[in-house]
């Protein structure tokens, strides 16, 4: 396996998965023709709600269950055609990391070891190490705490030196200061060891403060893909400015007639503006706004938060009023 | 598969089931306590009343001990180790964690089944060493087996739990539940081949009933001698017995391999 191939870490085209209902004559598709191109070297955030589909594409990549329709490479491998290959350079926590409990942090990873080659032995103390167990590696797990089992199931992965670390819901059950831990590490792996890290996740907020790019699932579709800053500001680079003047109508009418404004209307906090450049021209309308004799009291860039991108989104599906972009 | 990773992956499968306290103390209790309990009672018997009690130990004593062993509790506690082997990984939740290294499925099922079977043969080392301690500690002046009939009860004794140990692997790795089936196979194994191998009507068909067969290579004669002691009412010719004992192997090995390799893990 070449770690510098251009492929993307995960492609998948026309993905789908439907399972039999229980009981019942049918079936009930989990995944719908899921097309996910997931770069290199980024942490990528897979993001929906319960029950979107998000576990699913992740046991289905890796082989846990069949896939019904379309094809997946994962690091550039076919899969299952050459899920071993695949999956060589691959660590994986599907839903919570589960352990033997009657044998130390450290003989689990032996028995992992022993699975994925002798080549993986020496590395259980770097691991151990790198996820800061190694004094307590020789307890029995069933008496670590969840966070330290999340840790233990990331030395886990590395077993495998990893280009590809999948991991689904990661932060679940840690508290605030193991979140951040964690956040940390995952940002670590990117930024300093170039490893690719597909994280699932409910939590929008986790997924915006951990990830480079995100795909938002819904129902088993993807509802859209891209950097965290586009799909927060609604798949373009939409750049908003929240104005305070002395006089609004006046406002109004300099910012409408300017070409640097998009859009201009009166808000609870002002005037909200919508650039039609770079944010970088929101100095030009403080100048033009300045220069037509008004006072600037205000003059603060919108961020956008991806939950209110996320909760758009779902909305409008729970509306069945499907987006242009999910059509497509 | 690379033989050291085989070896390896065997390794790790023994580790998990030596560790698991509770399953190898309930395995030795019921391998070992039974012999002890035969042998202290006989010898209490004996000392109080040695005119109508004949010794504990001894070539009787041993010919005694050897169906309690090797035909009834050794089977149960290999089911116990077997079923563990073959439902653990499961059991744990970490069966999905082997599987996403890329190994194949089949492989780790493989893995599982040395495993089991070389915990079993120690634990039964261990019993059998009692058993011969016994026969011949309480053995009170009367003759005691021979260098040759010691080694193949030895060899019968690995033999009879050794297949009751892979089929208890296959069978927990095609159930996927390790209480199921303790349950389904000591059930067989106490009650249904019981009464199915006294059931006259069958006839021949009998032949099929695995404890049947394995009854045929007693060294003590088991198979045509001691119907009601080693449980044995069939008689069958040694090739007849090799097929039906393989024949058991092959189909649980085979169902379990196959239910491992294509389970949603």
């Amino acid at each position: 396996m070449d770690p510098s191939s251009s492929t993307p870490a995960i492609e998948t085209t026309g993905l789908t998965k439907r399972f039999p209902l229980r009981g019942q004559r049918g079936e009930r598709t989990a995944l719908d023709g899921i097309d996910l191109q997931v770069p290199r070297g980024c942490a990528f955030g897979f993001l929906g709600p319960n029950g979107a589909g998000k576990t699913t594409i992740i046991r289905t990549l890796l082989g846990l269950t069949p896939a019904s329709a379309g094809t997946m490479h994962v690091l550039g491998h076919p899969v299952p055609a050459e899920r071993a290959q695949a999956l060589r350079r691959v660590g994986a926590i599907v839903e919570e990391p589960r352990f033997h409990m009657h044998l130390t942090g450290r003989e689990n990873l032996r028995i992992v070891s022993a699975v994925r080659g002798p080549e993986t032995l020496e590395r259980i103390d770097p691991a151990l190490a790198r996820v800061g167990l190694s004094e307590r590696a020789g307890e029995k797990v069933k008496s670590y705490s969840m966070g330290m089992r999340q840790r233990l199931g990331v030395a886990r992965c590395l077993l495998a030196d990893p280009l590809l670390l999948i991991l689904d819901e990661p932060t679940n059950g840690l508290d605030p200061g193991g979140i951040q831990e964690f956040r940390e590490m995952i940002r670590a792996m990117v930024e300093q060891e170039g490893r690719t890290v597909f994280i699932s996740s409910h939590l929008l907020d986790e997924v915006e403060k951990t990830c480079d790019a995100a795909a938002i699932v819904d129902r088993g579709k993807i509802v859209t893909q891209g950097a965290i800053a586009d799909l927060a500001a609604g798949g373009g680079a939409r750049h908003e400015l929240i104005v305070g003047v002395d006089d609004v109508d006046r406002a109004l009418g300099v910012l409408g007639a300017s070409e640097l404004v998009a859009e201009a209307r009166r808000d609870d906090e002002g005037i909200r503006v919508v650039l039609s450049g770079d944010p970088q021209t929101a100095a030009q309308i403080n100048a033009a706004l300045v220069g037509a004799g008004l006072g600037v009291t205000r003059l603060e860039p919108v961020r956008h938060s991806l939950e209110q991108r996320f909760l758009a989104i779902t909305q409008r599906l729970d509306a069945d009023l499907v987006p242009e972009e999910v059509k497509a | 598969m690379n033989p050291t990773i085989a070896l390896r992956m065997v390794g790790a499968d023994f580790l998990k089931l030596r560790k698991k306290r509770s399953t190898l103390i309930w395995a030795l209790v019921l391998a070992v306590a039974p012999l002890l309990i035969y042998f202290i009672v006989r010898g209490l018997q004996h000392s109080s009343s040695p005119a109508q009690n004949s010794p504990a130990g001894g070539i009787n004593g041993y010919e005694d001990a050897m169906p309690v062993l090797a035909l009834f509790f050794g089977p149960l506690a290999a089911i116990m180790i077997g079923t563990d082997s073959g439902a653990g990984d499961l059991a744990a939740g970490v069966f999905r964690d082997l599987v996403v290294t890329g190994r194949s499925r089949v492989a780790l099922f493989a893995a599982r089944v040395p495993a089991a079977v070389g915990l079993c043969w120690l634990v039964m080392l261990v019993a059998y060493a009692v058993m011969i301690i016994g026969t011949y500690a309480l053995a009170a002046g009367t003759p005691t087996p021979g260098g040759a009939l010691v080694v193949n009860g030895l060899l019968f004794t690995l033999f009879a739990t050794g297949i009751l140990c892979v089929v208890a692997v296959g069978f927990s790795s095609l159930t996927g539940s390790r209480p199921a089936a303790l349950t389904v196979l000591i059930g067989w194994q106490l009650v249904a081949s019981r009464i199915l191998e006294n059931i006259e009507s069958l006839g021949s068909s009998r032949k099929l009933i695995l404890s049947q067969a394995v009854a045929h290579f007693s060294p003590i004669g088991l198979g045509e001698h001691h119907g009601p002691r080693g449980g044995a009412t069939v008689t069958m010719s040694t090739g007849t017995a090799v097929i039906v004992a393989l024949a058991w192997i092959v189909i649980f090995c085979a169902l379990g391999a196959w239910r491992t390799r294509t389970m949603d893990a």
